[in-house]
C-alpha cells in the first residue's frame, strides 16, 4: 500500500455512490424526523395556527404559551413526581437484584444454574398480559391498588431478567484469578462482589441505569392497570389523561409530550453508548 | 471451599428468586389457574368452570378478529422494521460522512414512549392538517381528507407503521453490530475477483448476517406481541375493533367487561404463542451458533 500511496495518483474515475448514499441517508433521515417535528413545533404554535394547517412549517415566531401552561399545571407536577418516585427506586432495585444473582451465575455456577438462569432471561420475551390478572387480584387483595407500591415491585420483579443477564455477562469478563486472589486474603464472596466485581463493571451499571431509567419512565401498562386517581398516575398516563382536558389545544398536548420526554431523551442524548451498547448486548447474548 | 460457596449462593440468590418467583413465575401459573373460573374481578369468590372459557375462545369472534390482526402484525414486524433497518445498517456502514449523526437520528425513536409516539402519529394521520394528507393535498393539488385511523380499513396498518418506526431503530443497531463482526479482509478479496457491491451484498454479506437477522426477527415478532401501548393510544383497537390485537382483546375482556376469567384464558393463549416464539428463537440461535462458531 505504501508503493501505491507513492506513485502519482492516477486519474480517479469519479465515483458517484458515496454522494447517492449520502443524499438518500439524508431524506431518509428527513422523513424519520418529521414526526418528532411535528411535535416541537406544534408546541411553540398557537392552537389556531395548527387548526389552520400551519403546523408543519417553520413558525415565523415563536410561542411560549402552551409550555407556560403545562409548567403551569398543578397535575403535570404531580405526574412528574409520581414517575420519579417509581422511576428512581425500581431502577436502582432491579439493578441490585440482577446483579446478585448475575454474580452467582457467573462466579459460583452450580448443577442447573444455566437452567435456572435460561428460565430467569426468558421472563424477557413474554408480554406482560400474561402476568396482568394475577397480580391485579393479589395487590387488590393487599388494597394496595391506586398507590404507588405495585408498580414499583413489578418494574423490579420485571427487570430483573435483563439486569441478571447482562451482570452475568459483564462478571464474566472479571478474571477469576482476582476473586481467588481476594478469597485468598480473607475476603468473602459479598466483598468480591462489592470491592471488586461491582467497581470493575461500572460500565454495564451504566448501561442497565439507561435502559431500565428509559423504560420505567415509559411505561404506560403497569400504572393503567393499578392506579385510579388522578393523584397517583404517572406521566404517561397523565399525557392521555389531559387529552381530555385538552382536546383541541394541540399545542398544549405538544409541550406537555417534549416535556414528558425530556428525562429520557436527555438520558439518550448523554448515554446512548450506553443505550445501544445495552440493547445489542442484551440482543445478541440472549 | 464447596460449602462456604453453597452457602454464598443461597444467601445472594435468595432476594432476587424470591422476587421473580413471587411477582413473575407465580402470576404466570396462576393464570392458567383462573382460566378455569368465571372470576369477574370484584367478588373475591369464583367458581371453576371448567373449559368453559377456552370453549369460548372457540366461539368469541373478536377474538378470531384479534387473532388474524396479530399474525398481520407479526408478519408486518418481520418484514418492515427488519428490511429497512438492514438497509439503513448496509447505507450507513459504507462509512459516509456523518454516519454516526444518521445513527442517532434513526434510533432516536427508541427513547420515546409507546404514548408518545402514538400521539405523534395520530397527528401525522389527522384529517384536516395531519402531515400525511397534507403532502397528498400538495402533491395531487386536490383537498384530501380521508381520516386514517377512523376507518376500520386502515387503522390497523396505520398503527403498524407508526409501530414501525419505532422497532427500525433498533434492529438497524443489532444489524450494525453484526456488520462490525464480517472481516474487512473478505470484503477486499470479494472486491478484487471483481464482485460488484450488490453481489456482494447478497453473496457475502446477507449470509454472514444470519445470526442478526434471527435476533433481529424474533425481537421484533416479540415486540409486535408486546404491542400495547401505542395501539391503546391510537385507536384503542377499533374503530369497531377492526385494529385489535389479542393483548388488546385480553384488556378489554378483562378490565372493561371483568371478565377476568376469560381474559385469563386468552392471556394463557398469548403465553402459548410467546412461548413457541421463544423456543424457535433459542433453537434457531443454537443452530446460528453451531455454523458460525
Amino acid at each position: 500500500m505504501a508503493d501505491a500511496a507513492c506513485l502519482p495518483a492516477p486519474a480517479r474515475r469519479f465515483n458517484p455512490w458515496p454522494a447517492v448514499i449520502f443524499i438518500a441517508l439524508a431524506v431518509l433521515a428527513l422523513l424519520f424526523l418529521a414526526p418528532t417535528a411535528g411535535v416541537l413545533l406544534s408546541s411553540i404554535k398557537t392552537t389556531r395556527d395548527i387548526a389552520l394547517g400551519q403546523l408543519w412549517t417553520i413558525p415565523s415566531e415563536l410561542f411560549w404559551g402552551n409550555y407556560a401552561e403545562v409548567l403551569g399545571n398543578p397535575a403535570v407536577h404531580r405526574y412528574f413526581l409520581n414517575t420519579a418516585l417509581v422511576t428512581a427506586p425500581a431502577t436502582v432495585a432491579s439493578i441490585a437484584l440482577g446483579s446478585l444473582a448475575g454474580y452467582v451465575f457467573a462466579k459460583l455456577p452450580f448443577r442447573g444454574s444455566n437452567l435456572l438462569f435460561l428460565v430467569i432471561v426468558s421472563g424477557m420475551f413474554f408480554p406482560p398480559q400474561v402476568i396482568l390478572i394475577p397480580l391485579f387480584r393479589l395487590f387488590n387483595a393487599m388494597d394496595l391498588i391506586d398507590t404507588l407500591y405495585p408498580i414499583i415491585v413489578i418494574h423490579t420483579a420485571m427487570g430483573i431478567p435483563i439486569c441478571t443477564l447482562l451482570m452475568r455477562n459483564f462478571f464474566a469478563t472479571v478474571p477469576n484469578a482476582l476473586r481467588e486472589a481476594a478469597i485468598l486474603e480473607g475476603a468473602n464472596e459479598w466483598q468480591v462482589l462489592t470491592r471488586v466485581a461491582l467497581p470493575l463493571s461500572l460500565p454495564a451499571l451504566a448501561v442497565l441505569a439507561t435502559l431500565q431509567f428509559t423504560w420505567i419512565w415509559n411505561d404506560f401498562l403497569w400504572p393503567l392497570i393499578f392506579t385510579q386517581s388522578d393523584e397517583k398516575r404517572t406521566i404517561m398516563l397523565g399525557i392521555v389523561n389531559l387529552q381530555g382536558q385538552y382536546s383541541v389545544a394541540w399545542g398544549v398536548q405538544g409541550s406537555l409530550s417534549l416535556i414528558a420526554s425530556l428525562p429520557t431523551l436527555v438520558v439518550f442524548l448523554f448515554f446512548q453508548r450506553y443505550f445501544i451498547k445495552g440493547m445489542t448486548m442484551g440482543a445478541v447474548k440472549g | 471451599m464447596e460449602r462456604e460457596n453453597r452457602f454464598w449462593r443461597v444467601i445472594l440468590l435468595a432476594l432476587p428468586l424470591a422476587v421473580f418467583a413471587a411477582f413473575v413465575i407465580w402470576p404466570l401459573a396462576d393464570s392458567f389457574h383462573y382460566s378455569f373460573t368465571n372470576w369477574n374481578g370484584f367478588n373475591p369468590d369464583f367458581d371453576y368452570v371448567g373449559f368453559d372459557n377456552f370453549l369460548k375462545i372457540h366461539s368469541d369472534k373478536l377474538f378470531l378478529n384479534a387473532a388474524i390482526n396479530t399474525a398481520l402484525w407479526i408478519v408486518a414486524a418481520i418484514v418492515v422494521p427488519t428490511g429497512l433497518g438492514l438497509g439503513l445498517a448496509l447505507l450507513i456502514d459504507s462509512r459516509i460522512p456523518g454516519g454516526s449523526v444518521f445513527k442517532s437520528i434513526f434510533y432516536l425513536p427508541i427513547c420515546l414512549s409507546a404514548v408518545v409516539v402514538g400521539q405523534i402519529w395520530v397527528w401525522i394521520y389527522q384529517p384536516d392538517w395531519g402531515l400525511l394528507n397534507t403532502v397528498v393535498e400538495a402533491v395531487s393539488g386536490e383537498s384530501f381528507n380521508y381520516a386514517w385511523l377512523a376507518k376500520p380499513d386502515s387503522a390497523l396498518w396505520s398503527v403498524i407503521l407508526a409501530w414501525s418506526w419505532q422497532q427500525t431503530g433498533l434492529s438497524m443497531v443489532i444489524f450494525l453490530a453484526g456488520l462490525t463482526t464480517i472481516p474487512e479482509e473478505l470484503l477486499e478479496v470479494c472486491e478484487i475477483e471483481g464482485a460488484r457491491a450488490l453481489q456482494r451484498i447478497r453473496l457475502v454479506v446477507i449470509p454472514l448476517l444470519t445470526p442478526a437477522t434471527v435476533v433481529v426477527i424474533a425481537l421484533n415478532v416479540i415486540n409486535s406481541l408486546k404491542g400495547f401501548d401505542i395501539l391503546y393510544t391510537m385507536t384503542g383497537g377499533g374503530p369497531f375493533n377492526s385494529s385489535d390485537t389479542l393483548a388488546m382483546h385480553m384488556y378489554n375482556e378483562s378490565f372493561k367487561k371483568y371478565l377476568m376469567g376469560y381474559g385469563s384464558a386468552i392471556s394463557v393463549v398469548l403465553f402459548l404463542i410467546a412461548l413457541t416464539i421463544v423456543r424457535l428463537y433459542f433453537r434457531q440461535l443454537r443452530k446460528v451458533d453451531e455454523l458460525h462458531g
